[in-house]
């Protein structure tokens, strides 16, 4: 059965692309352009990964999310895989994985600099469903 | 002879004359004023007195000098604190800002890289017509890049106070007419009535011919763009007062109340955003117009209704030779 894909980002061409390079992969891919449409998305259908972008509309938008995503017994088990246009060490913030270590602690479960190579994307999202 | 020093005694200074007038010895009494009595006005006890009455004056402006310092350094003090925190602050914003554009010049690179790629890799076989939607949208995006640095070069520009963009008395018709026909060009695009009222007499702006222009085309663009066909929207553009006003009234999707204060921020991007754009309409949008209608000593403000539509008002004061053409205007 094809594992399944929610992608959560709200650039129209950023989010087409990827799904047409996971599909390819054999994934199924849904997508959110926001919060809300991604807690619909998750309650009509349980992915088996996340996909998820650091700014939506606000700064911030995806962490939140991704803390809500988390933090509910439902889906606290499907890995997030973060993909963004902001640095990991960007002078003020420096986000990690980590939440014991200073700065920006990410609820996730990887993290990719966008723009990602279709390899090295298709890779990190089987990396990250094995688990 | 007051003035004479004896030799051993140690003065810390020339001594000057004492401010008040001679008194009697001793008692700590002062005499009433008016009251002259004859005192001892020469010998080693009036002279002890001089002194100890010119010491006591200079201890007391010494004091009262360093009250002051002290007073004047606590000031200082608090100043300093608070320009610090200004500083802290203005770095901060600094940061964020260059933070926040950086990803506004990522994102859309992301996307244009990711459209390459899956072009290049083959991802999209032989479908043709899926590879130059997928190149058109690339383009676009690319555009929009270029317009948002063309808008930082412009704050910048604006941020500079010896003000590279110059400002002249501008005949608001030469500026204006280039700006109505296009927009109604635009008009005829979208399927939006468009009409445009012309004040009997326009009033003369000291301003920059270039960045008004973006003003009004901005408005005008946004009005037409966020209203469905069949809506309408109305210009005004006339004197009203001692002001130039410029309105602009649309029926279109209207901006919901909580994201009305937001509007004027930077890379604020509403829930209506849409697509299609022209060129000028991209970027820093409304807060760029914003910058420049402050810069010009102008106000703009915002009324809408979600789902019922939005009216833009601008105004400036009118150029007066000699005169306020730039002071504050508190209307709006």
């Amino acid at each position: 059965m094809a594992k399944r894909v929610l992608m959560v980002d709200d650039d129209p061409e950023f989010v087409e692309t990827t799904k047409i390079i996971l599909e390819s992969g054999g994934y199924e891919t849904r997508t959110a352009a926001n919060d809300k449409e991604a807690l619909v998305q998750l309650e009509k259908e349980k992915p088996d990964i996340i996909l998820l972008d650091v700014m939506m509309k606000t700064i911030g938008d995806g962490v939140w999310l991704g803390q809500r995503i988390k933090g509910d017994e439902r889906y606290g088990d499907i890995p997030i895989l973060m993909i963004t246009a902001v640095n990991k060490e960007s002078g003020a913030r420096s986000f990690h994985l980590d939440p014991s270590a200073d700065g920006d602690y990410l609820p996730v479960d990887g993290f990719l600099e966008k723009p990602v190579e279709p390899e090295v994307l298709l890779r990190e999202v089987a990396r990250l469903i094995k688990q | 002879m007051k003035n004479d020093r004896p030799q051993n005694t140690e003065t810390p200074g020339p001594v000057s004359r004492p401010a008040e007038p001679l008194r009697k010895p001793d008692t700590g009494k002062r005499n009433p004023p008016g009251n002259s009595e004859p005192c001892d006005t020469a010998g080693p006890l009036a002279r002890m007195r001089d002194w100890h009455d010119d010491f006591e004056s200079r201890i007391d402006s010494l004091i009262s000098y360093l009250q002051d310092l002290g007073s004047r350094s606590k000031q200082a003090r608090v100043e300093c604190s608070r320009n610090y925190s200004k500083i802290a602050d203005l770095t901060r914003a600094k940061t964020r800002f260059t933070y926040e554009v950086s990803h506004e010049i990522k994102a859309p690179l992301a996307a244009v890289y990711n459209i390459l790629n899956v072009v290049i890799e083959g991802y999209l076989k032989d479908d043709r017509e899926k590879q130059v939607d997928l190149l058109t949208r690339a383009r676009y995006r690319v555009r929009e890049i270029i317009a948002l640095l063309n808008d930082l070069l412009t704050l910048s520009l604006l941020e500079e106070s010896t003000g590279r963009l110059k400002k002249e008395p501008l005949d608001l018709r030469a500026v204006l007419v280039p700006v109505y026909e296009e927009m109604q060009e635009y008009a005829v695009e979208r399927q939006v009535h468009f009409s445009w009222q012309w004040g009997d007499e326009l009033p003369v702006l000291l301003g920059s011919p270039e960045l008004l222009r973006r003003v009004f085309v901005n408005i005008v663009d946004n009005a037409i763009k966020y209203t469905d066909p069949g809506g309408s929207v109305e210009v005004e553009a006339r004197k009203d007062g001692d002001t130039f006003l410029f309105r602009v009234a649309d029926t279109g999707v209207g901006i919901p109340e909580e994201e009305l204060p937001k509007v004027f921020d930077i890379f604020f991007r509403g829930s209506r955003a849409r697509a299609e754009t022209k060129a000028e309409g991209m970027g820093l949008g409304l807060s760029l117009v914003k910058r420049i209608v402050d810069d010009h000593r102008g106000t703009i403000s915002v009324n809408s209704r979600f789902g019922l539509g939005t009216t833009m008002t601008v105004r400036f004061l009118e150029y007066t030779k000699g005169g306020a053409g730039g002071e504050t205007g508190t209307h709006g």
